[in-house]
């Protein structure tokens, strides 16, 4: 048995003698990107475990689906096989709908990494207090912020927070955008 | 048999699901997790299509796209772009680059399947 290391949650964290606001800023930005890393380590290992059971339960559901359509006249011709054929074609669509949504993680996981990075580039800006001070490089921090953000979901709601909208309208924009998204669009060269 | 498709994507659950929906339409899946992995196996092999991510680490999909374009058994080869970049202007890149299509994540596996079949 190994003893706990000793802490103290509720103790107030001594800032060093020669702290600065920059610094303490860029430290919890720090914080947050590490936060964010660990969420995302780890989400990564249980999709990836989801992601095999869905595979491999929506391939056992296919096998019945073909054995379901090798019964005889005689036998498909009987209530239970008429159901079972039912079941089979919501089976399929139902597969159909998961694989759609189970790419959620994927684009989850692209946005989180694009945060990420601009928490971590904001971290290093705020502490050059001669660059932090100047309106221009602010302009250039942003819009390179903005390159960043690469989906037009991702666009929409860092133009509405750099123009100023109030976080009640970013929130409705980024509630309406979720609700619109089913799948994305196709478009031949 | 429908044939060979490339699928490139550095997200394992991406890679996942798109093997799941083309092996289940019958076609031989070779999979790659960036551009540069994608890229070596071109040079040697060829495939009857190429699906590919844009943004993927080492070597993304644009200059994949650029890079199979170049070698000679890939110029008339379908190379479908399946990303979550909706922007006009990297869609624009992609087309000069030499892509076929653009598929905007997430994918519907119907709609994926008929536009391989339409390309092909």
């Amino acid at each position: 048995m190994h003893a706990e290391p000793k802490s103290n949650h509720n103790a107030v964290r001594n800032l060093a003698d020669d702290w600065t606001p920059e610094r303490e800023t860029a430290l919890l930005l720090d914080l947050c990107e590490a936060q964010l890393e660990a969420a995302v380590r780890d989400s990564d290992q249980s999709v990836d475990s989801l992601v095999r059971a869905f595979t491999d339960l929506a391939d056992a559901s296919r096998s019945i689906t073909e054995l379901a359509k090798q019964l005889t006249v005689q036998q498909s011709s009987t209530a239970n096989a008429t159901e079972l054929n039912h079941c089979a074609q919501d089976i399929s669509q139902l597969i159909n709908n998961a694989v759609v949504a189970f790419q959620f993680y994927d684009k989850l996981a692209q946005r989180l990494g694009h945060v990420r990075h601009s928490l971590t580039t904001l971290a290093l800006f705020v502490c050059d207090r001669t660059q932090a001070q100047q309106r221009g490089h602010w302009e250039k921090l942003l819009t390179s912020l903005r390159r960043l953000y690469r989906t037009q979901e991702e666009r929409a709601v860092f133009d509405l927070v750099s123009e100023g909208a109030k976080a009640e309208t970013v929130r409705a924009a980024v509630v309406g955008d979720t609700l619109h998204t089913a799948s994305g669009g196709i478009e031949l060269f | 048999m429908p044939g060979i498709i490339l699928a490139v994507d550095d997200s394992a659950s991406m890679r996942q699901m798109v093997r799941f929906t083309l092996e289940h339409a019958g076609y031989e899946v070779v999979q790659a997790t960036d551009g540069v992995e994608a890229l070596d196996y071109a040079k040697t092999s060829g495939v009857d299509l190429v699906l590919a991510d844009v943004n993927m680490p080492n070597m993304d999909g644009i200059t994949l796209c650029k890079e199979l374009r170049g070698l000679s058994h890939y110029k008339g080869i379908p190379i479908l772009m399946l990303t979550t970049e909706s922007a006009p202007e990297t869609k624009s890149r992609g087309k000069q680059a030499g892509a076929t299509g653009w598929i905007v994540k997430p994918f519907n596996p119907e709609q994926l399947l008929a536009t391989i079949a339409k390309v092909l």
